[in-house]
């Protein structure tokens, strides 16, 4: 039953998209451009949407083992929060996430438009074009209420994608991938990284619609400019999040591996990055024009690539978790995207205005460029070295790997010229900046780096790349918080105090002080990434109990094991007490462990971490040899630092978000100022 | 603090820092210990049954025995050269995380080295190239 009506839901939703195109390209042609031309068709593309969210939801929790997606994804001993998360957390159900957030950001954009907005009809036309991929997938492929019509060894073993026929229900569904609900990370990674794909879709969407209206101007980057930076906030910590995850579960320690979905989620991102400074240099100067365009198709066409590579099993992961026709769709979807805007960009090339030259390389303006030319570069060699084991196969039928040392090798010239730029950058003036206007604001800076880099080789740290890292990241960090002061120490002229003439100069630019900080945040971020893989401690030690052995700076003893029986896995582990160097000042005490699921025959190195100012001291458990256990010890120093300087950056991003917030038009503006909203 | 002892400052300060910095990083002649070399070696190196993860970095019983016979062969004297070679010899070239910068290798490294190029290029055109406007 429940079944009937989610698949019902998904259709009305269906039906919905498809008549908000039709409605939404008609209005935004009309004389009046009236946005309750396209209520109805919208509304049917939310309230079904959200219907079928919530019945699947239901349906999972009310253990509905009839429906194969529940009997495949959830279980009865699986925990709340994870069975809430398995709505979203496999192939169907992140169709459906998907879809939802469409809609739920369709009905935004509508909220926001006025009579006469045909540019904003047109995007919620491109929308509902989108959403007819995403709820026409829903309704075929990849249908979550799929009935399971077969049941073998008490497990569903064959289905049907149409919910009609009769249904047969296990005793018990098979329950989450044990990867996946292992930790609680799992349940917030996923939709955060939704969030921030779906959210590329309204720029793209807004972009489209301006050139199809052949409306190059800079209004649908004021328009749409809150929502890139709100997609790129959320792409930002779903990323940060995964990394998180990945250092809590996977028992090697690492948070980034260069993994081909990791790098499908870092592409859109840096492609987003490279496209919000852009969209700076058109908003202030009217430059990039074209440039604008083609960097939010890419983006756009990377998070639809993303999806591409993480769920049809193309290029083998650890998070390509599923294959079906969903991958060739989405290959589909990705053609259309590329070919079809590109081509409209084509055809409308005549409508871009010609870029008024740069007046000079060294300008903010030089900057950006220099921004968009490394993250555009270093995006494609991050999607041409993870593509290109498929390329060389195709046409050689060689097989070959591209892993982390090719990655690690360009990303480390990349990070350096990178924070130069960013130090140079953030105090740049607009149009040309003088040799000594550079001198004046960026010598501070320069010996708050050379000071730092010393500091870091007095405390003992002999390794040049580290030194390098930190050096500059001094001098981006410096240089920032000089031209901070030196902008509050003006506007201290009248009789402020200097919270005061912070709060004002910071105030009266949010979205370049937000800029500033969530540089800061990359200056910090490098400086951890640095330190956590080129001073690591990787040592395995071997003790039975009560034994101990010194690490470093630390005493690790093995103090006693246990076994615990939870619903769906097994809990082993070791309890092992962390003391200082001389084995007598007791630290923490730390609980390795070994998961094992007996219905999925898998057993995961759950490690533990005990966190501290200068690093972590991270154990896994490597392998039981009889009495003995073998544990592998890692020590990361700055580990904290990687999260912190991520978390940075989000708020450099959120802080940023508060300018359009103020400047937001209450109102539509008459025509002829439209062009000044936002600035 | 006068304008005298501000200007001695200024040249102090970052000549300090970089004496402090050269003598600290002048180059050293020892040798990177068995365990750094291992897990450099493990990083770089596919494990064979595993999806996209490398020796270091899987927990299978493989990955662990491979990671073994990697310490074995340190501690038997071998180059890093030679137990790459070892691990091509038995799972193809395919175990390399990093393929080698020979042959159609080159092409990794030569695209975007060539768009980086490029990429400069078109911003050097996009220059004015009349007279200069300065605005502080």
């Amino acid at each position: 039953m429940i079944a009937i009506l989610g698949y019902a839901a998904i259709l009305v939703a269906l039906a919905g998209a498809v008549g908000l195109v039709v409605t939404g390209i008609k209005a935004s042609r009309s004389v009046d451009q009236d946005p309750a031309a396209v209520r109805m068709p919208l509304f049917a593309l939310f309230g079904g949407g959200i219907a079928a969210a919530v019945f699947l939801e239901i349906a999972i929790l009310t253990h509905d083992f009839s429906i194969a997606y529940v009997a495949q994804n959830s279980a009865r001993g699986t925990p709340f929060v994870f069975l809430v998360a398995s709505g979203w957390a496999a192939l169907e159900g992140s169709v459906v996430m998907w879809g939802v957030l469409l809609a739920l950001f369709s009905l935004l954009v509508w909220r926001r438009l006025w009579r006469g907005d045909g540019l904003g009809l047109g995007a919620l036309a491109v929308m509902g074009a989108v959403s007819v991929f995403w709820f026409g997938l829903m309704a075929t492929a990849a249908n979550p209420f799929g009935i399971c019509t077969e049941v073998a060894n008490g497990v569903c073993s064959a289905s049907s994608w149409l919910p009609v026929g009769s249904a047969v229900a296990a005793a018990d569904g098979i329950g989450p991938n044990p990867l996946l609900a292992n930790h609680i990370l799992m349940a917030f990674h996923p939709p955060m990284l939704y969030l921030g794909y779906v959210g590329f879709t309204v720029p793209f969407a807004f972009g489209i619609s301006a050139l199809a209206r052949s409306e190059p101007g800079k209004v649908w980057l004021d328009r749409s400019h809150r929502w890139s930076v709100l997609a790129w906030i959320f792409l930002a910590a779903g990323i940060l999040l995964g990394g998180w995850w990945s250092y809590e579960v996977l028992g090697w320690g690492g948070y980034w591996a260069w993994d081909p979905v990791e790098n499908a989620a870092l592409l859109p991102w840096l492609a987003a990055t490279a496209f919000i400074h852009s969209a700076i240099v058109q908003r202030r100067r009217s430059m990039l024009q074209a440039w604008n365009f083609v960097l939010i198709i890419v983006t756009f066409a990377l998070t639809i690539f993303g999806t591409f590579l993480t769920r049809s099993g193309v290029i083998a992961s650890v998070h390509a978790f599923s294959q079906s026709l969903v991958g060739p769709a989405l290959l589909g979807l990705l053609a259309i995207v590329v070919f079809g805007s590109l081509g409209l960009f084509a055809v409308r090339a005549n409508t871009v205005a010609s870029a008024p030259r740069l007046d000079s390389l060294s300008s903010r303006e030089g900057f950006l460029l220099l921004n968009n030319l490394l993250m555009t570069l270093f995006a494609f060699t991050v999607l041409f070295g993870t593509t290109f084991p498929l390329l060389v196969e195709a046409f050689t039928g060689r097989e070959v790997s591209v892993g982390r040392p090719f990655f690690d090798r360009v990303a480390i010239p990349f990070g350096l010229i990178l924070l130069l730029a960013i130090g140079f950058g953030s105090v740049a003036p607009w149009r040309a900046a003088s040799p000594s206007i550079m001198w004046e604001r960026s010598r501070f800076g320069m010996n708050v780096g050379l000071v730092a880099a010393a500091l870091s080789v007095v405390l003992g740290v002999r390794s040049v790349p580290v030194v390098a890292v930190v050096g500059l990241a001094g001098f981006v960090i410096g240089t920032i918080a000089h031209f901070l002061l030196h902008q509050a120490r003006r506007a201290r002229a009248g009789d402020k105090t200097w919270p005061q003439a912070l709060a004002s100069t910071v105030g009266n630019d949010l979205g370049f002080w937000g800029g500033q900080l969530a540089h800061v945040g990359v200056a910090l971020i490098a400086v951890a990434i640095a330190t956590t893989s080129a001073l690591a401690v990787r040592t395995e030690v071997t003790l039975v109990q009560g034994e101990t052995a010194v690490v470093d700076d630390y005493c690790v003893e093995y103090r006693d094991a246990f076994e615990r029986t939870e619903p769906e896995r097994v809990v082993r582990g070791v309890r092992v007490v962390l003391y200082d160097a001389s084995c007598t000042e007791q630290k923490a005490v730390l609980e390795p462990r070994l998961h094992e699921y007996p219905k999925f025959g898998q057993v995961i190195a759950t490690p533990d971490v005990r966190t501290g100012l200068i690093d972590d001291v991270y154990l896994n458990i490597a392998g039981v040899d009889g009495d003995a256990v073998r544990l592998s010890v890692l020590i990361f120093p700055l580990q904290w630092l990687v999260w912190f300087g991520g978390l940075t950056i989000l708020a450099g991003g959120i802080v940023a978000l508060g300018r359009t917030v103020r400047g937001r038009p209450q109102a539509p503006l008459p025509e002829d100022r439209r062009d000044e909203a936002h600035v | 603090m006068s304008d005298r002892s501000r200007t001695l400052a200024w040249l102090v300060v970052p000549v300090i820092a970089l004496v402090v910095i050269a003598i600290g990083l002048r180059p050293s002649e020892a040798e990177p210990d068995a365990e750094a070399r291992a897990y450099a070696l493990g990083v770089s190196l596919k494990c064979p049954i595993c999806a996209g993860e490398s020796i270091a970095s899987s927990q299978t019983d493989l990955a662990e025995d491979l990671r073994g016979l990697i310490a074995d062969e340190i501690a038997a004297g071998s180059t890093d050269e030679q137990i790459r070679a070892m691990f091509v010899a038995s799972y193809g070239e395919q175990v390399l995380l990093e393929p080698p910068s020979s042959g159609w290798g080159i092409a990794l490294w030569a695209a975007p080295l060539l768009l980086a190029v490029g990429g400069g290029i078109a911003i050097y055109g996009l220059r004015r190239r009349e007279s200069v406007v300065v605005e502080r």
